[in-house]
């Protein structure tokens, strides 16, 4: 690289450093310096790649573990470091061996149990060439051998199956039975709280007494073991989006929201006063740091998103009447 | 009170601005999506909730960059997801992911030791904005500093890590 070159990159990454931070507001300078040579463009982009490169490491669940270890005195943020550590170095030893925690069987077979934490994501091939794709703060189990069963613990995974008509593919959540036909398809347990949407295929869910085909656009939510079954429909491309670094909002409350952020950035997000039943209807892009997604989910959600250590609250900004 | 009809006003500023916006768009790179972008943006400010904001063209302009920003992202997202079903397609095990996280692991330390040898305030920097999720201008008011000289610790820092990945990807 000649020292030109060098000397256009730095002043790039000068302007992506600035541009990347909530406060900026030099707009038009910036507007002028792309404008001033077709390079700089290139130059900017090829930035913004080493920033995304960066950030990427950065969601290494022991990124913080790594590199801020000599940093103590920040109470409230540990907490979840520790925690994100300790769960994903769990679910890497399940990634590098396929042992993570065996456990016994009553008749002898072994169960593979994966975990992530909070913010974390991870794919998980089955041997049969099914897919699961956890979603943070998620944890399930499956056969060591016929890996057609899966139980979900708890939290939200993406199920890429690969169909076997004399095999069904079954995943439990608690009393219920989700069976694919064919199927990409997401599910979030929370508690006995249970969402299913469909993306391709098709999924029979059992439960009890109650057993429901449900098609691709179809979500299927329940709010407890007893709670009724409600259908809805959504754009089947939109399940399971999180696991791309978007999230698809169709006439969501901000309380909802709230909690898909939650898991996307692996530290609580709430829907202060006056907040949790507006509604939005779009897409979050959920990938790089959490200030920057909420930063970028702010002027969207047209609210202002603060952090007070432990948790991020969601605000009507100053001033705000209604 | 101030925010009598705080969308319009939004949609509004986006209107009178428009040429701005446009321009900014063009320069960075949207071509004749430019106008689709904008539109896109206009959509965005009808189904936000009443809000006054500080700085509406601001806001606008963040919100147009986040757009560039995403599109460049989700495709590359998308291809990195085709990539990896074939991977699955030719071995159904769990080995790559491992590697991966082992690589992930061993790069953070490259890149601390990248961080450290900048020397402390540029490594204090670095983790308070990027990983602690602080805004710069609250860095630079916690340590005492200026924006400025946090905007170039941080660009030291980016340009030690640029050499970092220039080296992986030689690999």
């Amino acid at each position: 690289m000649t020292e030109e070159a060098k000397d256009l990159m730095d002043t790039a990454r000068l302007w992506t450093v600035r541009a990347s931070d909530s406060t900026f507001n030099q707009w038009d300078d910036l507007t002028e310096w792309l404008e001033a040579d077709p390079a700089h463009l290139a130059a900017y982009e090829a930035a913004l790649d080493e920033e995304v490169w960066v950030n990427d490491l950065l969601q290494h669940p022991e990124a913080s573990a790594v590199l801020g270890e000599q940093h103590v005195e920040h109470e409230a943020p540990r907490v979840t470091r520790t925690r994100r550590w300790w769960a994903g170095g769990g679910a890497l030893a399940a990634s590098i061996a396929a042992v993570a925690v065996l456990t016994l069987q009553p008749f002898g077979s072994q169960m593979i149990e994966v975990q992530t934490g909070p913010g974390e994501q991870r794919s998980v091939a089955l041997a049969d060439g099914s897919r699961v794709i956890l979603n943070g703060e998620t944890r399930l189990s499956y056969d060591a051998e016929g890996s057609r069963r899966v139980t979900l613990a708890y939290g939200e995974a993406l199920f890429e199956i690969r169909h076997d008509d004399s095999d069904p593919f079954v995943v439990t959540a608690g009393d219920t039975r989700l069976i694919d036909a064919g199927t990409v398809f997401n599910v979030l347990r929370s508690g006995n709280a249970l969402e299913v949407g469909v993306a391709e295929g098709a999924v029979i869910y059992e439960a009890a007494k109650d057993r429901v085909h449900l098609n691709p656009g179809d979500v299927l939510t329940r709010s407890g073991t007893n709670g009724q079954v409600r259908l809805s429909r959504a754009d089947p491309d939109s399940v399971g989006s999180w696991n791309v670094g978007v999230l698809h909002f169709q006439n969501a409350t901000l309380a909802e929201v709230a909690e898909y952020l939650s898991r996307a950035v692996g530290k609580p997000v709430r829907a202060g006063a006056g907040v949790g039943g507006l509604r939005y209807t779009g897409t979050l892009a959920i990938d790089g740091p959490p200030d920057q997604v909420m930063a970028r989910a702010e002027p969207l959600l047209g609210v202002a998103i603060r952090d007070d250590g432990k948790n991020w609250e969601m605000k009507l900004p100053d001033g705000a009447s209604r | 009170m101030t925010g009598e009809q705080p969308v319009t006003t939004l949609q509004s500023v986006l209107l009178a601005e428009r040429p701005r916006l446009l321009r900014f768009l063009v320069a960075r790179g949207a071509a004749d999506e430019a106008e689709d972008l904008l539109q896109e943006l206009w959509q965005r400010v009808a189904i936000a909730p009443r809000q006054p904001i500080g700085d509406p063209l601001s806001y606008l302009f963040r919100a147009a960059e986040n757009l560039m920003r995403d599109a460049r992202r989700s495709r590359a997202s998308r291809e990195r997801r085709q990539f990896e079903w074939h991977e699955v397609a030719i071995g159904p095990d769990e080995v790559p992911v491992g590697e991966r996280a082992l690589v992930a692991r061993e790069r953070l330390r490259e890149v601390r030791e990248t961080l450290s040898a900048l020397g402390p305030r540029v490594e204090v920097v670095f983790r308070r904005c990027r990983l602690e999720g602080v805004s710069q201008v609250a860095a630079a008011r916690d340590l005492g500093v200026s924006l400025s000289s946090v905007e170039k610790d941080l660009q030291k820092a980016y340009r030690a890590l640029a050499q970092l990945k220039a080296k992986y990807d030689a690999e």
